[in-house]
Formats: C-alpha cells, sequence, structure tokens
C-alpha cells in the first residue's frame, strides 16, 4: 500500500490531541464555569505570545538546539521599542526621555537589535559550535540586562507618540480577537506551511535527523542555523513590540520565564531534542494544553504559584507517555 | 589446569545473515603463543568471524574451544573476562588520562575509595615500559601518536593476562618506522604467554610476523598453514584469490571525450601525491584494501576533508565546501550508509528527493504529487522492495537502504557520481540492477568514479582501474585486456611494481 | 608533506602546545589578581586603601567570603558532575527548595540536629530524582533537569504561605536568632562555621577529584564512555552518585544562604546554576567533559564573588543581569580557545 501509514509526527501530534481532549473533558467536569464559549476561546488565543516563541523554538530544537534567549529579546525590543521613540525634549526624569526618533523607524531599530541576538546566537553555536543552552541563557542574560540599563531597572512608559499603542490594541471589527492573536494564528499556518511544503522547512529536518548526511547531502547546515537563529529572535523581537504597544509600556521585567514557557509547550507538543521529530501544530496544541491545565488550575482556585509545579509535572509525564506511545507504535 | 596446546579450537562455525552465509563451517585451530594471522579477502569472512570471538554477535553453528573449555561470549566485556582483548580502530584508551591511569582503569587497587599506589601498578608500568620504554606513565594519552595509544591497549590487555590479543588492521594508521617497532612488540608478547590473532591485508606484513597464516575465502576456511612453510607472496595470493570468475567486461564505444575531472598532485593527512584524470562518460574505479585512502580520496574530492594540490572540474577549481561541489555537479555515496548516507528516522520519501529539492519544487515550495511521483519511480527503478514509501528508513534491510541512498544521489542529476563501496552488503540480484544502472548512466554521458575494495565488481564495469595502497596511486589499468588477479592483488596488498606489464595485465593473466 | 616540513610543523605544533598549556595552568589566577586589582583602585579618589568602604577592608572581605559560602560549597561537587559529561540545571531550585524546608524547621522549634540532617537527605532526594531522570529514565540532562527546576521552585513557592515572600519571622512567631550561627555569627577571623565547613568541603572534593576512584571514574567517562564501560565502570551508577552528592551539596548551600538571611526565600538559589556553570567555564572544565579541576572551579568562584558584590558598588543594580550575561559569553569564549573538546561522534 504505497503511499498509506501516517507518520510518527502525526501520530504523536494525534497522540496529544487526546489528551487534550481528555484534559478538556476531565476540566469541564471539576472546574466549575470551564466549559464557556468566552473561556475556550481564551484558551486558544491568551498564550499568543508563548505560542510566537514556541515557533522559532519548535523549529531550532528539532534541529538539536535551544534558544533559551527569547525572554530577553521581548524585553530588551519592548524597552528599546519605547525608549526610541520617546520625546526627546530633555526632562527631569530620565526614564522620560528618548531618541525621538518615528515609530516606524523606532521599531525597525529595535528588531534589528532582536536580530543581532540571533546572530550573536548563531556565531557561537553554527560557527564556534558551542552548546546552545549556555549561549542562549548568556544571551537572555544580556538582551534582558539591556533592557534593564534602558529603564533603569523599571519601565519606560511617559512621552509616547500616540500612536505607540495603536498595534497592541487594535482588533478585528465584529470580534474581540486582537491584532496580535491575528498576527499570531498568521505566523502559525505560515510556520506550519514552512514546515511541511517548503525546501527550506524540509532542510530543517534533515539537519535534526542526521546533520552530517544533510552536509553530505548538499545543505548549508552553517547557514540553514544562522537563519533559524536569526528568524528566532525576530519573531520574539515583533511579541516584545505588540506586548509593549499594548501595555504602552516597555519594562525591564516583561516576559520573565516565557523561554521556559515556550519550551514546554513544544516538548508538550511532542518535539524531541533528539532532533528531526516534531511539528509547530504540536507545539499549538501543547500550548493548548498548557493553557487548559493552568486556567483549570486557576478556576480550581489553586495559586499562582502552581504553575511551576505544574509544568514541570506535565512536561515530565508528556515525555514519558510519548516515548511511551511511540514505543508501543513500533512494537 | 593442564595449558591445552591449542589457545583456540573453532569447529564447524557457521554464521547466516538473512541473505547470506558469512562462515562456512569453519574449523581450524589456533596454537598457543603464537601470531597467527589471518587473510582474505573483503567479504571472505574475516570480520564475522572475529566478532564471533569478541562477543560482538552470535554464531549460528559450530563450536569453539577455549583453553580446552566451551566459549560463548555474550558480549565484547565478555570476552575480555575470558582473556581475549581486541585491538578496534576506534582506540579505546581515555585521552584525558594519563597512561598509568589508563592502564590501571577498571582494576584499581583502593582504601576506601582512595588510589593506593601498589605493586600492582607498578607491574603494568613494567609491562608498558617492557614494550615500549619512550612512554613515561605520567603524560597523558593525548599526548601520545596513534601508535603509541595503541601500544598502550596492548600493553594494558597483556597486564590483565589477556591469553588472546586480536588485531584488526593495526598499521592503518602509523608510520613506516612505528610499524618496525609495533612489530617487535607484537613478537614479543610470545614470550608473555600471548597469543596474538593479527588481520591485514599487506602480506608483507604476513611474511615479516606470522608464525601461522589462515586463508578464508567466501566464507570458507581455505588453509591454515605455518608461514614457514609458504613460498613467496604469489602462493598466499593464489590460496586467497581462488576461482575468481569475472563477469564479461564490454569495452566502452566511441572516442574518449574531454576531461571532466583533473586532479593533480592531491595530498593530505592520509593521501600522497595523487593525480588523475577522469572523462565524460568514463567509469572508473579506484580498488584497494581497507586503508588504502578510497573513502579519504572521496571525501578530499567532496569538499569535506581538507588537501592541498589542485582540483578541476570542468576547467574550473572546485571548491572545497559539498554544498558548492554538487552544484557544480558531483554527488558522492558516502561509504557508511547509516551515518553518513541516510536519514533514518525519516521515510523513504524524506530521503530520495533531498539533494536536487530544486527539481521538486517551484519558488521554495514543494509539490508534493511530483515528490511520491520521482520517490515511486526510484522504487520502482532500483527494485527497492517496501509496502510503502512512508516506510522509516531505519526499517529497511541493508540493500534496500542503499538503494535509497542511491536513488537519493541518482536524483542530483549530477554529471559525476562517486560510489564509495557501493554494493558493500547487497545481495548478488541487486548487485547486477546496480551495474546494469551504472552501465546505463555512463551511456548517457555522465562520468562515474568507483570506490571498491571488491574486485570483480571494479573489473566488471570500469573503463580504467587505479590501484591504490596506503594512500598511494601504485598502478594504472586499462580494462578490455585481461586482468591478472594476482598481480593486482600484489599490488594492493604493499607488493612494488617491477614491470610495465604490471600496468597492463599480461597475456596470460586471469584464471 | 615531505619529513623535513612535517618536522618543523610538529615542533612549532609542540611549541604552541607548551604556552598553551602553561596559559592554561595559569590564567585564572592573572583573571582573579587583575579583578581584585581592579576593584581596589576603582574608588581611591573616595577611599584609602585598606580603609572603611575600600574592597580590600576587612570589613568587606569578610563580607565577600560570607556570601561566597554557598557557590563555594557546592560548585565543587558540580564540577565533579561536568567532568562525567552531565549537568544539573536544577541546583537553584533545590538550594531554594532546602532553604525553605530548613527555615520553616527552624521557625516551628526545630532543633538544629534535626533540621540538618533532613534537610541533607532532602538534598539527597534531589539528586537521586536528577539522576533517575537522567540515568535511568535516560531524558537529555538539560530538559530533565529543567523540569527538576521548576518542580523544586514551584514546591517552594507552594511552602511559603500565601502572602508571604518568604519563611520569615514576624513579631508573633519570631525566627529564633541562633538560625544565624551556621552562616552569620562570627567565630573566627569574622568568618562563620559555613565558611569554614565550605572549605572543608572543597579540601575534600579536591582529594577526591585527584586521589580516588569516584574522580577518576568521573574523568574516565566523560572522556570516553565506550572505554570506560569496557573496562568494567558502571557508569550509571557513578553518575547517579554525582548527581546526588551534587543534591547533597546543594541542600547544604540552601541551608547556609537560609541561615544567613534568617528565612527561607523560594527564590533565593535563583541564577545559581549560571553561577556554577560560569565559574566551572572559567575553571576551564571542557564541557563534554573529561577534563576539569576543582580547584580552578573555585578560583572561578571566587572571580564571580569578587565582581559581583565589587560591581555592585561600582555601577547600579540594574546593569547586574548585562554583567553577568557578558561574563558568561566571556568565560565561554576563554574556554573555547583553551580547552580542545572531545571531537564529536
Amino acid at each position: 500500500m504505497i503511499g498509506g501509514r501516517m507518520s510518527n509526527e502525526s501520530f504523536i501530534t494525534l497522540f496529544m490531541i487526546g489528551v487534550l481532549v481528555v484534559l478538556f473533558g476531565v476540566s469541564c467536569v471539576i472546574v466549575p464555569r470551564f466549559y464557556l464559549p468566552r473561556n475556550m476561546i481564551n484558551l486558544l488565543t491568551n498564550n499568543w505570545y508563548i505560542i510566537m516563541l514556541g515557533i522559532g523554538v519548535t523549529f531550532l530544537l528539532i534541529t538539536g538546539n535551544f534558544d533559551m534567549s527569547v525572554g530577553g529579546v521581548i524585553a530588551m525590543t519592548g524597552v528599546l521599542s519605547v525608549w526610541f521613540c520617546q520625546d526627546a525634549t530633555a526632562s527631569q526624569n530620565a526614564l522620560a526621555v528618548g531618541l525621538g526618533l518615528p515609530y516606524g523607524v523606532a521599531i525597525a531599530l529595535a528588531l534589528l537589535c532582536a536580530m543581532g541576538i540571533g546572530a550573536i546566537n548563531a556565531f557561537f553555536i553554527a560557527r564556534l559550535k558551542v552548546p546552545s543552552i549556555i549561549i542562549t541563557l548568556g544571551t537572555m542574560m544580556i538582551a534582558r540586562g539591556v533592557a534593564q540599563i534602558v529603564a533603569q531597572g523599571a519601565q519606560r512608559n511617559t512621552s509616547l507618540p500616540d500612536v505607540f499603542g495603536v498595534l497592541g490594541g487594535l482588533t478585528i471589527p465584529g470580534m474581540s480577537v486582537k491584532l496580535s492573536v491575528l498576527v499570531m494564528a498568521v505566523l502559525i499556518v505560515a510556520a506550519f506551511v514552512f514546515e511541511k511544503k517548503t525546501v527550506a522547512g524540509r532542510r530543517t529536518y534533515l539537519i535534526g535527523a542526521n546533520s552530517v548526511a544533510a552536509r553530505l547531502s548538499g545543505v548549508n547546515v552553517r547557514r540553514h542555523l544562522t537563519s533559524l537563529f536569526i528568524i528566532s529572535s525576530l519573531l520574539a523581537g515583533i511579541t516584545g513590540i505588540l506586548l509593549s504597544s499594548e501595555f504602552k509600556a516597555g519594562g525591564a521585567s516583561r516576559a520573565m520565564g516565557y523561554e521556559f514557557d515556550a519550551l514546554v509547550i513544544s516538548l508538550l507538543g511532542g518535539v524531541s531534542i533528539a532532533g528531526g521529530f516534531g511539528s509547530v501544530l504540536g507545539m499549538f496544541v501543547g500550548a493548548v494544553i498548557l493553557s487548559v491545565v493552568t486556567s483549570a488550575a486557576t478556576g480550581l482556585l489553586l495559586s499562582p504559584d502552581w504553575q511551576f509545579t505544574i509544568k514541570g509535572v506535565v512536561t515530565f509525564i508528556a515525555i514519558l507517555a510519548q516515548r511511551f506511545a511511540l514505543d508501543k507504535r513500533k512494537g | 589446569m593442564e595449558l591445552t596446546d591449542n589457545v583456540l579450537e573453532i569447529r564447524d562455525l557457521v554464521k547466516d545473515f538473512p541473505s547470506v552465509r558469512a562462515v562456512n563451517r569453519v574449523s581450524f585451530d589456533i596454537k598457543r603463543n603464537t601470531v597467527h594471522c589471518l587473510v582474505g579477502e573483503n567479504g571472505a569472512g574475516k570480520s564475522t568471524l572475529i566478532k564471533i570471538l569478541t562477543g560482538a554477535t552470535t554464531r549460528s553453528g559450530g563450536s569453539i574451544l577455549l583453553n580446552g573449555e566451551a566459549y560463548t561470549p555474550h558480549s565484547t566485556r565478555d570476552a575480555k573476562q575470558h582473556g581475549i582483548s581486541t585491538l578496534f580502530q576506534e582506540l579505546n584508551v581515555v585521552d584525558q588520562l594519563t597512561v598509568e591511569e589508563n592502564l590501571t582503569l577498571g582494576m584499581e587497587d583502593t582504601t576506601l575509595g582512595f588510589l593506593r599506589k601498589t605493586d600492582k601498578i607498578n607491574t603494568m608500568v613494567n609491562v608498558m615500559k617492557s614494550l615500549e620504554p619512550s612512554i613515561t606513565p605520567r603524560q597523558l594519552v593525548s599526548t601520545l601518536s596513534v601508535a603509541k595509544k595503541q601500544i598502550v591497549e596492548i600493553a594494558k590487555a597483556v597486564a590483565t593476562e589477556s591469553d588472546i590479543i586480536i588485531m584488526d588492521e593495526p598499521t592503518a594508521a602509523i608510520s613506516e618506522s612505528e610499524i618496525k617497532r609495533l612489530f617487535a612488540i607484537i613478537k614479543s608478547l610470545r614470550e608473555k604467554n600471548v597469543t596474538v590473532i593479527y588481520i591485514s591485508h599487506r602480506l608483507d606484513e604476513i611474511f615479516e610476523l606470522g608464525d601461522y597464516v589462515t586463508v578464508m575465502r567466501d566464507g570458507k576456511h581455505i588453509d591454515t598453514k605455518p608461514v614457514s612453510e609458504i613460498k613467496d607472496r604469489s602462493e598466499l595470493v593464489k590460496m586467497m584469490i581462488g576461482k575468481t570468475v569475472f563477469e564479461q567486461y564490454t569495452p566502452k564505444e566511441g572516442e574518449c571525450k574531454d576531461a571532466i575531472l583533473q586532479v593533480c598532485n592531491l595530498s593530505n593527512h592520509k593521501l600522497r601525491d595523487i593525480s588523475f584524470e577522469v572523462h565524460e562518460g568514463e567509469i572508473i574505479g579506484f580498488y584497494g584494501l581497507v586503508g588504502a585512502g578510497k573513502t579519504e580520496l572521496a571525501r578530499a574530492i567532496y569538499g569535506v576533508d581538507p588537501y592541498e594540490g589542485e582540483i578541476l572540474f570542468r576547467g574550473k577549481k572546485l571548491p572545497p565546501f559539498p554544498d558548492k561541489v554538487i552544484a557544480a555537479g558531483i554527488a558522492l555515496v558516502p561509504e557508511e550508509r547509516r551515518s553518513q548516507g541516510l536519514f533514518t528516522i525519516l521515510t523513504i520519501r524524506g530521503n530520495v528527493p533531498v539533494m536536487n529539492m530544486r527539481k521538486i519544487s517551484r519558488n521554495g515550495f514543494i509539490n508534493a504529487g511530483q515528490e511520491r511521483k520521482v520517490t515511486l519511480d526510484y522504487i520502482d527503478k532500483l527494485r527497492i522492495s517496501t509496502s510503502s514509501m512512508e516506510k522509516e528508513a531505519s526499517k529497511l534491510s541493508g540493500g534496500n537502504q542503499q538503494k535509497v541512498v542511491l536513488a537519493k544521489c541518482l536524483f542530483a542529476d549530477a554529471d559525476l557520481l562517486m560510489l564509495d563501496e557501493p554494493t558493500r552488503g547487497i545481495d548478488v540480484g541487486a548487485k547486477s540492477e546496480i551495474y546494469g544502472i551504472i552501465r546505463q548512466l555512463s551511456k548517457e554521458g555522465k562520468s562515474i568514479m568507483i570506490f571498491s575494495s571488491e574486485l570483480p565488481e571494479v573489473v566488471n564495469i570500469c573503463d580504467t582501474i587505479y590501484l591504490l595502497y596506503d594512500g598511494r596511486m601504485k598502478a594504472t589499468l586499462r580494462n578490455g585486456c585481461d586482468i591478472d588477479s594476482e598481480k593486482i592483488l600484489h599490488i594492493v596488498t604493499g607488493g612494488n611494481v617491477t614491470s610495465a606489464a604490471d600496468y597492463r595485465g599480461s597475456g596470460d593473466g586471469g584464471e | 608533506m615531505n619529513s623535513a616540513k612535517e618536522y618543523t610543523l610538529r615542533t612549532q605544533l609542540e611549541r604552541s602546545n607548551a604556552v598553551r598549556s602553561n596559559i592554561k595552568k595559569l590564567y585564572i589566577y592573572v583573571v582573579l589578581v587583575l579583578i581584585v586589582a581592579v576593584f581596589s583602585v576603582v574608588k581611591l579618589g573616595q577611599v584609602e586603601f585598606f580603609g572603611r568602604g575600600h574592597f580590600l577592608s576587612p570589613d568587606s572581605i569578610i563580607n565577600l567570603l560570607r556570601s561566597a559560602v554557598p557557590i563555594l560549597t557546592l560548585s565543587g561537587a558540580f564540577t565533579l558532575l561536568m567532568i562525567s559529561g552531565y549537568i544539573d540545571l536544577s541546583v537553584g531550585s533545590a538550594m531554594s527548595l532546602s532553604a525553605v524546608v530548613f527555615a520553616l524547621m527552624i521557625l516551628n522549634g526545630f532543633p538544629f540536629i534535626f533540621a540538618l540532617p533532613i534537610t541533607l537527605v532532602l538534598g539527597v532526594a534531589f539528586g537521586f530524582i536528577n539522576g533517575l531522570l537522567v540515568m535511568k529514565l535516560r531524558i537529555t540532562p538539560v530538559i530533565a533537569t529543567l523540569v527538576t527546576l521548576n518542580l523544586f521552585k514551584g514546591i517552594a513557592l507552594l511552602i511559603v504561605p500565601h502572602g508571604l515572600s518568604a519563611i520569615k519571622g514576624s513579631a508573633a512567631r519570631p525566627m529564633p536568632a541562633w538560625i544565624n550561627d551556621y552562616a552569620r555569627t562570627e567565630v573566627v577571623l569574622g568568618l562563620p562555621w559555613a565558611f569554614f565547613v565550605a572549605v572543608l568541603i572543597i579540601a575534600v572534593l579536591i582529594i577526591i577529584q585527584k586521589r580516588t576512584i569516584l574522580g577518576k571514574y568521573a574523568a574516565a567517562i566523560g572522556g570516553n564512555r565506550t572505554a570506560a564501560e569496557l573496562s568494567g565502570i558502571n557508569a550509571v551508577k557513578l553518575v547517579w552518585l554525582l548527581y546526588i552528592i551534587v543534591g547533597f551539596f546543594a541542600a547544604l548551600a540552601g541551608m547556609a544562604r537560609a541561615s544567613y538571611m534568617s528565612l527561607g526565600d523560594p527564590l533565593s538559589g535563583d541564577g545559581m546554576e549560571l553561577d556554577c556553570i560560569i565559574a566551572v567555564l572559567l575553571g576551564g572544565t571542557a564541557f563534554s567533559g573529561g577534563e576539569g579541576s576543582v580547584a580552578k572551579t573555585i578560583v572561578g568562584a571566587l572571580i564571580i564573588v569578587c565582581l559581583t558584590t565589587g560591581l555592585m558598588t561600582v555601577i547600579p543594580a540594574f546593569w547586574q543581569t548585562m554583567a553577568k550575561g557578558s561574563v558568561l559569553i566571556a568565560a565561554v569564549v576563554l574556554n573555547h580557545l583553551l580547552v580542545r573538546e572531545k571531537a564529536s561522534a
């Protein structure tokens, strides 16, 4: 039966969808008022920013690399985008004075800085072959460090041009769906198409499956990894800009721990650090699973402090469950 | 316990694989405290025999007596505990530790965990020093040359009272003077109550080192004799090749066209001053045994390893990067299919189109229909037996895996195809299919370079055959004249090229 | 390549190797001296040498050493683990959780001779879990220890009562003053017990690394696991043991932190794993394992502590993260230049 059998990846994605359905069902039963349309939409959309990060993180995980710098990049671009277009007139409050650039220029520049972080990551990881976990933790601190310095440990949120809050506040007429969520949706679809249908997407899997064979088959591994790291940082930068627009402020402590969340949803979605295996669709499912679990926890009046334990336990169970399911499948 | 005369007695040993009987009722004895050489061409069954002795694989039939007792090892560690140590190609020393620490690894004397300096260490160091006095016990193994690392491994095996040390092509990576030293050490092992099983293609080494030699061919035991009773090289060579029937070679029609690849004075860590040309539509063969430099040559041309010298492809300098080499029109089927050629966790469909995505895509978007069509095409053309193109590559048999790798490279539409051991581990039927494909490609004007350690394969299809030994190109043969396989084997095992007759293959050649 | 050329190439290589290994042995001491020197002169306009407020004043040195206690306690064991080629990113959270539990026990009237062993057993449990995940279940060390990082952190946060930021004393129920006895109360030369315990631990670990079978086998496994296992070494058991040891010392470090601060802060250990990694990298341990030195890691740890405390007086607090990130990157670069990683398969 040529062309038949479902791939392992689709199997795991379906498996996690099954897990999601079960978890959702259980939550509906034990958590009051869980089964509300508004709640369900929220489940899909309220961690749009983690999903944005998840795209880059997933692709890098598929190649066998981590990117833990994304949280710091969000903070950095957020603060920089504010600073760049804050009014340049001198003032008592240093945090109210910026570079006075036009909004468009400001965000372009901030995004450029984000890509700079990606380039640094790529240099050390693709070129010097330093382990990705170490370097991206370092660049995470550097990016966050920039945010902290420019915002002096606090926030920048004054003397902003009016146009600043537009992007974050925009909603689709008729629905209460934010522009950010739309951007996320579009990017997820684009990422899925990229992964399944483009040559570049295929190369990502090749590198993860066997980087030696990939090189011998003509893939320029170094160039490809560099692109992926820059894209990941760019996505984080876009997220940072949208978030700072939404809050009309750039804060030094924004997005703490987001990089770990992005990692968690990828792992929940079945992406394997061993490389060559996983899907952004799975990552999306993983994001919804995380949403359901944290939302149920909130609904059960568990304090927000539970999230760390929950994330740890859920990730652990997911890794083992996926391994078990795949082993059973291989028979 | 009385020590038997024979340290090892092998009786009717059989090893079957799904498609071939690799070891076919082999029986012979290995006398204690001798250097016993094992020779035979590739595929003769030597490696499988050794794998059985070292516990890396289980036998299908027959028996082995070690020191008079039945012997069935379950693992390499098990074999080691029974007294059989092996010197592998991948050195099993820890570079970051000192010589002394490596020697005592796993056998330290301790008090409450503290390493003690005992006589045992001195004994082992003395064994080491008696083998190679220039190695100091306190130096880091990472500072030693490959040859000296080997000696450290030998010392450890001796000091742990191994009865047998198996050495598989130990001279492949070391220099002439180091070889001399190694031989002196090996000879001295006999006085230390150690039997050495020595595997090598370099026949001169057999004569210099061996007390006994066992010749295997096609999985069968041919003969075991004292080396002193063998007259000369050619007698040994005759035993090794027996009656090899070569398929009829059809000479090329038409004129030789332009040179598509020109290699001048190529040298690197392994290769020495290699020069040759490949013409359009030509099939070139590089024949040599293990360690001759075939793979190194392929890798250098492909841009994977650095080199000195000049390589011109279509008159232009070939950039030393695999992706650029492929773009220029050269494709390589690598030697190790599982680790270098195949994406084992991907499906057949995921593997085949990889080297020429442009052909199944437009503007960067893959055309799934074309991808499937192409994959099915190659499954059909190469007769890859599978129930589905969605089958994971790791689940295919060795022969089918190789076909997938071949399909991958064929799809690259290269003008020059390099095949490194293309039919290793493939059954006879599939082999001739592949040869047919190669001939067809040549007719279409493609050039092919085959790197192989199987002489019949090379003689079967190649127009020109280059003989390699120790990184050097020793001789060139134009196919079509009678091939004297004895003379060829003589050259690739290190013999000297003495006359012009060696170059052409003499009139009385072959069988 | 003819033999004359080979010969000159080889002697050049040997010479550069010799220079390289000399640099390798000494650079870290040079760095430490430089850093101390820089901080000693940076405020000379305002304060006197060795006087009040100066980096090398007695008060300052004591303060520095006291705050160095946790990393000094922990980084030796961390080095051993990294020598074997494995990593533990959960040490910070393990430390926090131990601090929380310890403070909780003290606050509730447990005497020291109960609180101490219970905390340490907890640390052993942490290490056991990590070892189980990594060695038995064969989950990648980075992911496995990130999972336990969150697990331990989560449990610590849950123990601390809602509304409070840490386990601490209040007017109604004060924290017993003797909690400071371990890590704050001055014993000799103005330094607390914890410091001397840390020194003892360092000495013991240096001896373990250089003179015992544990140290040798860790290096063997990190250097060439196949060769080690062929020689009969049980890598699973040994690395598991190393994880347990790391957990044990993480708990001890947490206890020291709680003792010093008189409270159990569930976030007190955050970032400790990064500090340990920087110390280890500065100390010249290869990331893939096989070689490394506890002694040099300790020097690296001192460098970090000097940098952190020194920078605090010179730059505003919100420059700290940038500084630490730059130090990490610098340590990576240094490590890359000086340590030859073993070739990957």
